[in-house]
């Protein structure tokens, strides 16, 4: 093996810092030992520890070191880099040096998450050794900054979707509103009253529908679907296809509405609003925009044939069902569900949500809903309010795994439930309760079975004349936008932010942002809350009138390009290179920065700025070098 | 074999796809072996043949490319990748390396299951080969 022992260019001066992450690092990590290894490697100046290196105390130590002269680049040992890299860039440009002269050590996600003894600390030190190889090679580098369109297009005309456009509007940005349906309204107009204020959904759309209709910034485009993609922040070029509605669900709520005869603007329940008539014909329109506000939302689980008995009998419904039937006319003083009058009832909770490997069955794709759905649990709490409220004889039995009421006011639910006499019963996820007809002669047509934890698992038979599935929320259809946009998912398939707490509107993607339960399961309240969030950010980049984007693109060095033309033959990008003068010229704001370029180029002529060939080898020589001992 | 003695492996993993995918392993509070070390790069295409040959002559002992596959944000990167790889082997194969390896795959961003299984078949192939070069003595006449 040769001597690989990295040099760093002759005077750099690194500083690194390292974060235990309050003790997702130091747990695993010997974070002092860890301190003393770094001081070693060569062409190190500082070291230092702190508790939380994203803190304010703990970016203040990068700007007192570099203001102080004790370094000229920063090497950060911390968390994945896409979490902080924009705070530490912040700090280091705080610090008054280039924010280019930073590079970032993951020793959380791929050292302290993963490696559990004693080895964690030397795996830790060689990230570090090539950290600091890398940031020895890093030059500074300028911001390409480019003009901003004030426009956002919102994909996405429920509650989230038309709270996000009228907050755009309202802060000076036109707006483009793409609905897939004919209708405005989501999920939201298929429900009927909303915990915990008890406000009517329709209510509450109408006031939202009414000002999103009278803004004169924004456009309205129903039927239509985000079908094409291009450009980055500040200049998004989209491609919007009209067609008219083909979808069982389509067609169904448009027979709905014709049905109700209502003149269109005007809210139809379970429907929503329709702004004009369903589209008829294809038509394809460009929308040049800035900023795109993914407000796509959620489908509502739907039991798969014999879950629970649904499907196979008429008496078992969901709880999304139940809430229309709830919705609509119940003369007399006893409840009603498709023509039957019920005097008991079952709701089963957790249907389609927080299901388990090896217990569950994976549906048709081979996944599971391990996620918790969050509101089915106060959602059904008041609907048993209701029911006991307007129906009082009715009794209600509610088979739990556990009881989730996490909001503000959403304890009252329950609280108000078991004074009104519901009837709770718990059991393990091993052990559902079988729901079969009930025997000739019986009085009610279905038997619910379960085993009663909190009775020592007695086995419990409670005859029912309905039974109710508390229906989860499962991501919506997003495998076509996820195509289009490259953005993430989750393990559980909704739309994933950068950072749940610190950047939780944010995709990788610059200028995407995610509002409502297109991201999780959330209730209204929090839709609002994330569409109002995504808003605001959407504003800030575009009300500047510029953006700046990172300057990894391709730099040619004039001084060994010989002109061959190898990497204008071989750039995926059509005008992105070119030859002047016989040297080969990058247009920057063409350039992916993909590198394709630097490969094919027989004299090394190309870098991509703040990745370099250079760098990688200086890493691999940091990696195949001995150990740094203490 | 302490972790130090045990045959490095490199990981070249997109920024996009791969090294998110092996962040959601740490997530997970997954584990594997502490001889691999990622590099997260935008797009694998950037190497010349030279880094992959490169990096085997410095002692790296296994190299797996975890690219986006057909998911790459890069028009046309992924199939430059995939050929300069398949070159990469030809002079591998007359240097007398045994091509396993390098190995191309593709791993996505809750790819957490993938990630380790590749991981860990790279690991065993390594504790069976051994350093690179090893094959070419073991192989040659006078060894």
């Amino acid at each position: 093996m040769t001597d690989n022992t990295p040099k760093l260019p002759k005077d750099e001066r690194v500083a690194v810092y390292i974060c235990h992450c309050g003790g997702n690092i130091s747990d695993a990590v010997k974070v002092e030992e860890l301190e003393e290894l770094a001081r070693r490697i060569p062409g190190v100046s500082v070291v230092r520890r702190n508790t939380f290196m994203c803190s304010d105390p703990g970016q203040q130590l990068i700007i007192d070191d570099l203001k102080a002269g004790n370094a000229d680049r920063v090497v950060v040992c911390a968390c994945a880099p896409h979490l902080h890299e924009t705070t530490f860039r912040g700090a280091v440009a705080r610090g008054g040096l280039n924010p280019y002269m930073y590079e970032h050590a993951n020793i959380r996600e791929q050292v302290s998450w993963v490696h559990h003894g004693p080895g964690a600390t030397a795996k830790a030190a060689k990230l570090v050794q090539a950290a600091v190889a890398k940031a020895g090679n890093l030059r500074a580098l300028e911001p390409i900054r480019m003009e901003a369109r004030r426009h956002a297009t919102v994909v996405g005309g429920g509650i989230a979707g038309m709270k996000a456009a009228l907050d755009l509007a309202r802060r000076g940005i036109d707006v483009t509103l793409v609905e897939k349906s004919p209708f405005l309204g989501g999920n939201l107009a298929r429900l009927d009253r909303l915990f915990p204020t008890e406000d009517k959904a329709a209510d509450l759309l109408a006031s939202l529908y009414a000002q999103v209709t009278a803004s004169r910034r924004i456009t309205v485009l129903t039927c239509a679907e985000v079908v094409a993609h291009s450009g980055y922040v500040g200049h998004f070029d989209l491609t919007v296809r009209r067609a008219a509605p083909t979808t069982t669900e389509d067609l169904e709520l448009i027979a709905r509405f014709e049905k109700a005869g209502s003149p269109l603007g005007t809210f139809v329940p379970f429907v929503g609003f329709a702004p004009v008539l369903p589209a008829t014909a294809e038509e394809t329109i460009a929308v040049a925009t800035g900023a795109v506000v993914l407000a796509v939302g959620f489908r509502h689980y739907v039991p798969r044939q014999g879950e629970y008995g649904y499907g196979d009998n008429p008496e078992v419904v969901t709880l999304t069902q139940l809430i229309e039937a709830l919705a609509g006319e119940q003369p007399g003083g006893q409840l009603m569900v498709n023509g039957r009058a019920i005097r008991t009832m079952a709701l089963i909770r957790c249907v389609g949500s927080r299901h388990i490997p090896g217990v569950d069955e994976e549906d048709e794709n081979g996944n599971l809903n391990q996620h918790c759905s969050r509101v089915c649990c106060t959602a059904s709490l008041q609907a048993e309010r209701e029911i006991k409220q307007r129906f009082p004889e009715t009794v209600i039995y509610d088979f739990y795994r556990d009881i989730r009421a996490y909001g503000r006011g959403h304890e009252e639910y329950y609280c108000g439930a078991s004074r009104d006499g519901v009837l709770f019963i718990r059991f393990e996820p091993t052990g559902r309760p079988v729901v079969a007809r009930s025997p000739a002669g019986s009085d009610n047509p279905l038997t619910v079975t379960v085993a009663d934890k909190l009775l020592a698992d007695r086995e419990l038979e409670v005859p029912v004349d309905l039974v109710v599935l508390a229906n989860g929320m499962v991501p919506g259809d997003t495998a076509k936008l996820v195509e289009l946009t490259k953005i993430p998912t989750g393990a559980d398939r909704f739309l994933l932010e950068v950072h749940p707490k610190l950047r939780p509107v944010e995709v990788k993607e610059a200028g995407i942002l995610l509002a409502g339960t297109c991201q999780a399961p959330m209730d209204t309240t929090e839709a609002c809350a994330a569409a109002a969030a995504a808003a605001v950010k959407a504003a800030a980049v575009l009300s500047r009138g510029y953006v700046e984007l990172d300057p990894f693109v391709a730099r040619i060095d004039p001084e060994l390009c010989k002109g061959t033309g190898a990497c204008i033959e071989e750039c995926p990008q059509e005008g992105c290179m070119s030859l002047v003068d016989g040297k080969a010229t990058v247009n920057p704001a063409l350039c992916t920065g993909c590198g394709m370029c630097v490969a094919v180029c027989p004299e090394g002529a190309i870098e991509v700025n703040g990745w370099t060939l250079r760098q990688y080898e200086a890493m691999v020589d940091a990696i195949v070098a001995a150990p740094v001992e203490a | 074999m302490t972790a130090a003695d045990a045959p490095k492996i490199l990981i070249l993993a997109t920024e996009d796809c791969a090294y998110p995918g092996a962040n959601s392993v740490g997530q997970a509070h997954l584990t594997y072996p502490e001889n691999t070390f990622l590099l997260r790069v935008r797009e694998p295409a950037m190497f010349p043949e030279k880094f992959y040959l490169d990096c085997f002559d410095k002692g790296i002992a296994g190299i797996i490319v975890m690219s986006c596959g057909v998911e790459c944000p890069y028009e046309g990167a992924y199939n430059a990748l995939a050929a300069r790889i398949n070159r990469v082997y030809q002079t591998m194969k007359a240097r007398g390396l045994d091509i396993r390896r390098l190995r191309l795959t593709a791993i996505c961003t809750v790819c957490n299951r993938a990630f380790l299984k590749e991981v860990q078949q790279m690991v065993d192939l390594m504790n069976e080969l051994g350093a690179p070069g090893s094959e070419v003595k073991a192989t040659s006449p006078a060894a």
